[in-house]
């Protein structure tokens, strides 16, 4: 019955193609994507959300895209280079118009940085672009990125999950003072908006017309569906085709009949941060890594994320430039972690404040639990309090996190992971150390890929003997799936439709 | 009367202002939404910049009187997250959660009554121990359950009804099912007592002595005495429905005022909290106002007063 509807719409393609001798494009009924929550603006610049940021990325593109192989690729660019340490180049594509056809060229480019750069326009994710200085139009279709320091991550700012880095038509997105765009929205994206009826559904079409090609699946539909029960009903009764956000006890009865299973590591990073700017024991560096080796992440990955996820070695996603394979995380070994705290002079341990979130990241309670559970076993008292995440916030602005903190973070790159949270000073570190910081400020301060490995090299050494860190896992992004469905789920948790269709 | 009138509708102001006070401050307790809106990293510089644009950092008393200012002029203020009208966003979600919540009164109603009326005519026979049992069963079940069993029976099961969202009279069915089961099982049993105890007073006694009918006697006598608390019940009762839609929509991805308000909630977009309760309080007590005004209607010796 459910795919009753599609086979329909697909025989009536091939006998109109059929007819006509048209070559056939294979225009495929209706894709239903299940996410928690709707959507809050159609203007890429306004939101700070995920599942606004997977609708918009059907509507828009960036210059920048990520390929099936995590890299980095060319989408509106084409090339780019460092002219200077201090400007990136970028090529663009020749051949682009927006859906309502406006050109595109240098000019949406620029127009595109400076609105979410001006103050005045309040764009929450400002700090995500805020390094770049400058657009500047070079030609028709070259533009130069401008920077006060070298700004080594650019890539990353310019790609589809920075989210004010998606291109608007200038023209259009300046009418009715930006109100038009952020309601009814026009990119040059695979998928041109139809409908928005809000926290009900948004409705996309196929742009035949796509740069990158026109997708295989004809509309698309993004519902918000909260409560994960209500999603996998939705699943398995044909309603929708990808249910995001799935728990891993769920994965197992997905994974037969109708309904498949598609699972990714994220980038995001599960650690635990350890507070040495007070005076606590995990002021010691063999504290710290008694904590690293008292806790056993393989047991907790195993029992709490059915051993899905990656396990990682140090606080830096495994997909991230400068991680090294050889890198190894602290074995559990309790043992071991006694005979540390002993050395310490905490023979018999000591209580100490756990802090994080309930509920925010998948299963970060029951691992927080797990985790304080293990510590017990060496003798560390670890008092766990959760916050509501509004609380968290206000704590954390008032440097407030203390003793082992369960805080999440994400980034592809040393610049973005460890020199936020580790360098002396800044407002997420609770760590310093004179020598880290100045390999950090090297890494930030050169665009040479073969310089910045052998800094974060270094780095990455003091970081494992210091252990200001627990790390734990990249925890993984689970999607259930119509089993007739091919597509590939991201682990920067961006959803791609450009190449998704199904098998019959 | 008109004075009578007068009287509650300034009550009723009263309340309104109280209540928007109240939640002014309250939602304020926990913080403001500056760091749940921006990414992580952003710098203390972005975080305290952000916060002056939005005005955030302004005393509380100053944002208060700002907020009563625009208010009074019809202006609710912005949304944070959506960037739009807060009141519109309220107003733009609420025929839904109205049809849902009347949809389930209108059940409950026409479930509870008759059955109350049975009940307490037919004392301590079948008919009355099935409405002590319905009303129990009601009573304890807790609607988020009630809810997913419904959804793994009618939709994963058996596959007869969607699961979610909104669409045809198909999607309400199983919403106002679950909404309508607590203010089915109060009204019923408060009915049915209220129906016991009019239906031995004296003047049923001098009714059916007159010879009365007895369907007259439970009809128009017994029944129009016992309606009076009932009433009171039911408009407390849409005020509980309206706070029950919150949980309903959220589970049946029903596109109501409840799903905005909890999403406000936790993402502290104060505007949008701020507009949706005084919707509500403005909605609950203009139901207490009628409530108030049918008593009248109902009791002769009301309407002198």
């Amino acid at each position: 019955m459910r795919h009753f509807l599609r086979r329909g719409a697909l025989a009536a393609a091939l006998a109109t193609s059929a007819m006509t001798g048209m070559p056939v494009l294979a225009q495929q009924g209706e894709l239903v994507v299940a996410q928690q929550i709707d959507a809050y603006s159609m203007d890429p610049a306004k939101h700070s959300a995920f599942p606004t940021a997977n609708i918009l990325f059907q509507i828009y593109d960036a210059l920048l895209t990520q390929n099936e192989n995590g890299e980095i690729v060319g989408a509106l660019a084409t090339s780019w280079s460092n002219p200077d340490d201090l400007t990136w180049r970028f090529k663009l594509r020749e051949d682009v118009t927006f859906h309502n056809g406006e050109p595109f060229n240098a000019q949406a480019v620029k127009y595109t940085f400076d609105r979410a750069l001006d103050p005045d326009f309040k764009a929450p994710y400002y700090s995500r672009i805020s390094a770049i200085k400058g657009v500047e139009i070079v030609d028709e279709y070259t533009v130069d990125f401008k920077t006060e320091k070298p700004f080594p991550t650019m890539l990353l700012t310019l790609y589809e999950a920075s989210f004010p880095a998606l291109i608007v038509p200038p023209a259009y997105a300046a009418e009715e003072d930006g109100a038009k765009i952020a309601a009814t929205p026009v990119g040059t994206g695979p998928y041109t908006f139809v409908e928005w009826l809000k926290d009900e559904r948004v409705v996309l079409k196929a742009n035949p017309d796509y740069w990158g090609g026109a997708p295989a699946i004809d509309t698309v539909i993004f519902r918000p569906i909260k409560e994960t029960r209500t999603r996998i009903a939705e699943l398995k009764s044909g309603g929708v085709s990808i249910a995001a956000d799935i728990p891993p006890e769920d994965v197992p009865a997905l994974e037969s009949g109708d309904t498949k299973v598609a699972i990714v590591p994220s980038d995001f990073l599960y650690f635990f941060m350890l507070d040495t700017t007070r005076e606590t024991p995990l002021q010691d560096k063999r504290v710290r890594q008694a904590i690293n080796h008292a806790i056993d992440v393989d047991a907790i990955q195993e029992a709490l994320l059915g051993g899905l996820g990656q396990r990682i070695a140090l606080t830096l996603p495994t997909n991230a430039f400068g991680y090294d394979e050889s890198w190894e995380p602290y074995a559990y070994d309790p043992e071991k972690a006694k005979e540390l705290l002993t050395e310490a002079g905490y023979p018999d341990g000591f209580s100490i404040k756990m802090m994080s979130r309930k509920g925010r990241f998948l299963k970060d309670a029951e691992i927080v639990q797990a985790a304080a559970g293990f510590l017990q076993q060496v003798g560390i008292n670890a008092e766990v309090e959760f916050l509501e995440p509004g609380v968290w916030g206000q704590v954390s602005e008032k440097k407030g996190r203390e003793g082992i903190v369960f805080p999440g973070w994400s980034g592809r790159d040393p610049n973005l992971v460890w020199f936020p949270i580790l360098k002396s000073g800044l407002y997420q570190s609770y760590f310093s150390n004179t020598e880290l910081d100045a390999l950090l400020d090297a890494g930030a301060a050169t665009l040479d890929p073969e310089e910045r490995l052998d800094i974060y090299g270094k780095a990455a050494a003091i970081i494992k003997e210091e252990a200001p860190h627990v790390p734990l896992i990249q925890p993984p992004l689970i999607y259930a799936l119509d089993a007739n469905l091919e597509w590939t789920p991201r682990g920067d948790g961006m959803i791609d439709l450009r190449h998704a269709e199904f098998a019959d | 009367m008109l004075a009578f009138l007068v009287i509650r509708i300034c009550y009723a102001a009263v309340v309104v202002f109280g209540v928007s006070l109240a939640v002014f401050f309250l939602i304020r307790i926990g913080g403001d939404p500056t760091t749940l809106f921006l990414p992580p990293e952003a710098s203390a510089e972005d975080i305290a910049r952000f916060r002056h644009v939005m005005g955030f950092d302004r005393p509380l008393p100053v944002q208060y009187l700002d907020f009563l200012h625009r208010a009074l002029q019809g202006d609710f203020g912005h949304s944070l997250r959506y960037d739009q009208p807060a009141m519109a966003l309220v107003l733009e979600r609420a025929p839904a959660t109205l049809a849902l919540s009347g949809l389930a009164l209108a059940m409950s109603l026409v479930i509870a009554v008759p059955l109350a009326i049975l009940a307490a005519a037919y004392r301590g026979t079948v008919v009355d121990r099935i409405s002590l049992l319905i009303s129990l069963i009601g009573q304890s079940f807790p609607a988020f359950w009630l809810a997913i069993m419904l959804i793994l029976l009618f939709s994963e099961t058996w596959g007869i009804l969607p699961p979610s969202g909104r669409g045809g009279f198909e999607h309400l069915i199983m919403p106002s099912i679950v909404l309508a089961t607590y203010s089915t099982a109060i009204i019923t049993r408060l009915l049915r007592s209220s129906m016991i105890e009019a239906l031995q007073s004296d003047y049923v006694r001098t009714a059916r002595g007159k010879g009365v009918s007895e369907p007259r006697i439970i009809l128009k006598h017994a029944l129009r005495n016992a309606a009076i608390p009932t009433i009171t019940v039911i408009g407390l009762q849409v005020g509980a429905l309206l706070g029950g839609a919150v949980i309903t929509e959220e589970v049946f991805a029903y596109p109501g005022v409840g799903r905005l308000a909890i999403q406000a909630i936790a993402n502290r977009d104060f505007t949008v909290v701020q507009a949706f309760v005084l919707v509500m309080a403005v909605t609950i007590v203009s139901i207490n106002l009628l409530v108030d005004l049918s008593y009248a209607a109902l009791d002769p010796r009301l309407r002198g007063k």
